[in-house]
């Protein structure tokens, strides 16, 4: 738990980080949509070129942002694979007939449960599962023994191809956009101009403030009560939990020991926390002064100028 | 007039027993004077009716004049501010510099203002170092610390300290009485809510409160060696005057020797 | 053989602060029986680090440590094949906040949580809660009622009868009596000394009371700044070099006999170690 560093903050320097906050949320939505919006191989590739130099002209370390892509490979994979089985617009690219009959499907779940045991071995785990996707596949087409009780063509479309990259593409645009933002800006700045950006919202009577507020003090709480959870394992463990071992009911006794202690003390926190703020003359939704301001510079005119030319340029590809 | 005033207040939690039972008060500005109590005699609650946190089923509470209703609810706290017990529960701010700032926020201190207080205060309970430190990086001690300083930042006209040093360790609790010593001398008129005698000596007057009700009401010196009254509420006489009790009562030793002892109990 | 700690170092590492050594070279051996140990020291000496060596909760970084012969270091635990889990039944060790444990639906189940974890029946925990809720001081109505409706002291008497009714060895309070007023403070010391004298089973108190160090310990260890700096009898600790080396508060017994012996010229026959005793100590030499 304590290793939670996916696009966390990091100091540093670069104009990346002098942007207003307000400056850098307008800019991801809108580079975002532009993502979106671009469908050609060569844009795509423009595109990617271009959050490369970004991270580059940031002096933003390539390595973090990998790392912020880590969790999601699983997920970009399956999206991948997902595409190329179910699209099946275009033309025909390849074709390979698959056997699911008694002896294969069973032979298919030997190699995964194979898998599954020997991964903590193998050093490259990302190579070791995709070579389990082929011969996934391997298997179903060669073991054709057997009664077969579904026989279906994997086919490969050179649309559902495209599709499929772009759609990857995208996620990884997205991600590390994303990333680039949380590291180069605090939280409580972050959170900061989220409340400016929400302001319009008002009209729909949704108190801004207050939604800022909830979130600058579930962030200030984040630390104490991770340090909480482990007191609280701690002290459980202290009575006999062990939080290492134990079947499906031991388990859940476990999480119910940690539970309920966290939600007793948040509990009794919001009240005493709501005391102290009224006592300090909190008075919700009314007008207050702020200690933090936002200044918008030209830095920040100049970096909405140049997103919104490239999101023309991405609509124009559409159009063209 | 006194500064607040409370007249027969009651107040039930649920429609049982009563935590405030018919408690008629009073404290003059610039008084320091000690709430003393054993747990579950209605101190805490007290504190929260004096800022309208908790509304009296019975009686008046007027502070500077003002009748403590749902209108002048504010204007109230802002004349009386309160340091809790637990130091995380009261820190809002995400470091030191914006949780003194959050009373000032909500009193519409201008920004400037605020900078400047906020460094004036700081400084006063010597957090002026620690103002980007987030309250996981504090002690509890600092962090009570900090909520002082919020309160000072608010420049209220009383400040009540609700069993602020139960959860210190020694030093925190020290360097909190000092500054209570301070802001008395300075002219705020201080409340400590509290079940140590050795703490509640140190004030002028104790309000001896037991099951919700005013046991005793008198100078510091009178309750502290009114032994029927303490033993009554489970409070502990201090040492020095017990051994004089006892001299006393077995005519043994000296006047020299119990003038001494009485003063060694006035000394906390 | 009991707890013993051979030259233990514990490293800790913050997430976001570098790290700090919370145990310097500590050596220490604590019997299994018949030791009364206080265990003193400013916040962040390192006090609760080295309760929780001796509940093997936390691993040296470099070192020993010796629970009834198992030998705990880096290299023993690493591989996870060491059995932890049932040294948390020998040592029993009771933490500062009560709300860090109680969690079950009534005070008799969460009482019987720890014996269950440790192989007891139902049957036999059952006996076990009641007879720890008694021992706290708190009679059997309490066993019906729910955790979270007591009050903080009752909160404080059930977490400790949840250890006691583990039956452990070694008892290990983490400042067990804080927030109490002065009759529960006593009361609860005295459930303790009793489980000292009559089961002869060691105790050691994390507290910042002096006090209870004066009246209750046989032995205190003072934690500074990750070191053990004093080890050894309570009288001899409060001399006055130590008291002011290491800012230490007087036990209110102690403070009053110096005071009257040094401008009275009163000597006092014995050193009495309570009220009581004190006050006895006086009436003897005046008379």
């Amino acid at each position: 738990m304590r290793n939670i560093v996916i696009g966390r903050y990091v100091p540093g320097s670069g104009f990346l980080y002098r942007l207003d906050p307000r400056a850098k949320l307008l800019a991801l939505i809108i580079l975002i949509v532009a993502a979106f919006l671009i469908d050609s191989f060569l844009h795509m590739a423009v595109a990617l070129a271009v959050v490369l130099l970004l991270l580059l002209a940031g002096r933003i370390s390539v390595k973090r942002v990998y790392l912020g892509l880590r969790p999601i490979v699983f997920l970009l994979i399956f999206t991948f694979i997902f595409q190329v089985l179910f699209n099946r617009q275009g033309e025909l690219l390849f074709e390979l007939p698959l056997h699911f009959t008694l002896l294969s499907v069973p032979v298919l779940v030997l190699a995964v449960f194979f898998w599954g045991f020997t991964k903590k071995f193998i050093r490259f785990r990302l190579i070791y599962f995709i070579a389990l996707i082929v011969g996934i596949f391997a298997l179903l087409h060669y073991i054709d023994q057997g009664i077969m009780f579904w026989n279906p063509t994997f086919a490969v479309f050179d649309e559902g191809l495209q599709t499929a990259f772009f759609i990857m593409l995208r996620l990884i645009i997205i991600v590390t956009l994303s990333t680039i933002l949380t590291i180069t800006t605090k939280p409580t700045d972050l959170n900061l101009g989220l409340e400016h950006i929400l302001k319009p919202l008002k009209i729909f009577r949704l108190n801004t403030e207050e939604i800022a507020m909830i979130i600058a003090i579930s962030l200030r709480y984040i630390p104490t009560l991770l340090d909480e959870a482990n007191k609280i394992m701690l002290a459980q463990a202290s009575r006999g939990v062990d939080f290492k071992e134990g079947n499906l009911k031991e388990k859940v006794m476990q999480v119910v020991s940690l539970l309920v202690p966290m939600f007793i003390i948040s509990f009794q926190r919001s009240d005493d926390l709501a005391n102290a703020m009224e006592a300090r003359s909190f008075v919700p939704g009314r007008n207050r002064t702020r200690l933090h301001v936002l200044t918008w510079r030209a830095l920040d005119t100049a970096c909405l100028l140049i997103v919104g030319l490239f999101f023309m340029a991405a609509l124009s590809t559409r159009w063209l | 007039m006194s500064f607040i005033e409370m007249e027969n207040v009651t107040f039930s939690y649920r429609s049982e027993d009563k935590a405030i039972d018919d408690v008629t008060l009073s404290i003059e500005e610039g008084e320091w004077v000690s709430i003393l109590g054993h747990n579950g005699s209605g101190k805490s609650t007290l504190s929260k009716l004096l800022v309208g946190l908790l509304k009296a089923q019975a009686g008046t509470i007027r502070v500077d004049g003002i009748v403590l209703d749902e209108a002048t609810v504010h204007d109230v706290r802002e004349r009386i501010g309160i340091v809790f017990q637990n130091p995380d529960n009261q820190f809002v701010g995400v470091n030191v510099r914006d949780d003194i700032a959050f009373g000032l926020e909500n009193l519409q201190v201008p920004r400037k203002e605020m900078i400047e207080r906020i460094e004036t205060y700081a400084k006063k309970v010597d957090m002026f170092e620690f103002l980007n430190k987030e309250p996981q990086q504090l002690s509890g001690g600092q962090k009570q610390r900090v909520a002082i300083a919020g309160i000072l930042a608010m420049r209220t006209d009383v400040i009540i300290f609700d069993e602020a040093t139960a959860m210190l360790d020694p030093k925190g609790k020290r360097r909190v009485l000092e500054y209570m010593r301070q802001l008395n001398e300075e002219g705020t008129t201080v409340i400590t809510i509290t079940h140590e005698m050795k703490e509640a000596v140190l004030s002028d007057r104790i309000v001896v409160l037991k099951d919700g009700a005013v046991l005793k009401d008198g100078p510091s010196k009178d309750i502290l060696k009114d032994r029927e009254t303490l033993e009554q509420s489970n409070l502990e006489l201090l040492l020095p005057l017990e051994v004089m009790h006892r001299l006393e009562e077995k005519s043994l030793g000296d006047e020299r020797i119990k003038e001494h002892l009485w003063a060694l109990s006035l000394n906390g | 053989m009991g707890i013993e700690f051979e030259r233990v170092n514990y490293q800790y590492t913050g997430i976001d602060e570098k790290g700090y050594l919370a145990l310097a070279d500590v050596n220490l051996s604590i019997e299994k029986t018949g030791e009364f140990v206080a265990l003193i020291g400013e916040t962040g000496s390192g006090k609760t680090t080295l309760a929780q060596h001796m509940n093997a909760l936390l691993t040296p970084s470099e070192g020993r440590v010796r629970i009834f012969g198992l030998k705990i270091s880096k290299e023993t635990v690493k591989g996870g094949k060491l059995r932890l889990n049932p040294i948390r039944q020998q040592v029993g060790l009771v933490f500062q906040f009560p709300e860090y444990q109680l969690f079950e639906e009534t005070v008799e189940k969460d009482i019987a949580f720890g014996p269950k974890n440790f192989g007891v029946s139902d049957a036999e925990a059952k006996e076990r809660a009641k007879k720890a809720i008694r021992s706290v001081g708190l009679d059997e109505s309490y066993l019906e009622r729910s955790p979270f409706n007591l009050s903080g002291g009752e909160k404080k008497r059930v977490s400790i009868a949840g250890i006691l009714a583990m039956e452990p060895d070694v008892l290990i309070l983490d400042e067990p009596t804080s927030g109490l007023d002065p009759l529960g403070r006593n009361g609860l010391l005295e459930v303790f000394s009793r489980i000292h004298r009559e089961l002869d089973k060691s105790v050691v108190i994390i507290t910042h009371d002096m006090n209870t160090v004066y009246e209750y310990a046989n032995r205190v260890l003072v934690m500074r700044e990750g070191l053990l700096v004093y080890d050894g009898d309570p009288l001899k600790l409060f001399s006055r070099r130590n008291v002011e080396n290491w800012n230490l508060n007087m036990p209110d017994v102690l403070k009053l006999q110096r005071e009257l012996e040094e401008r009275f010229s009163l000597t006092l026959n014995t050193w009495p170690r309570s009220r009581g005793e004190l006050l006895k100590a006086l009436e003897e030499v005046l008379s």
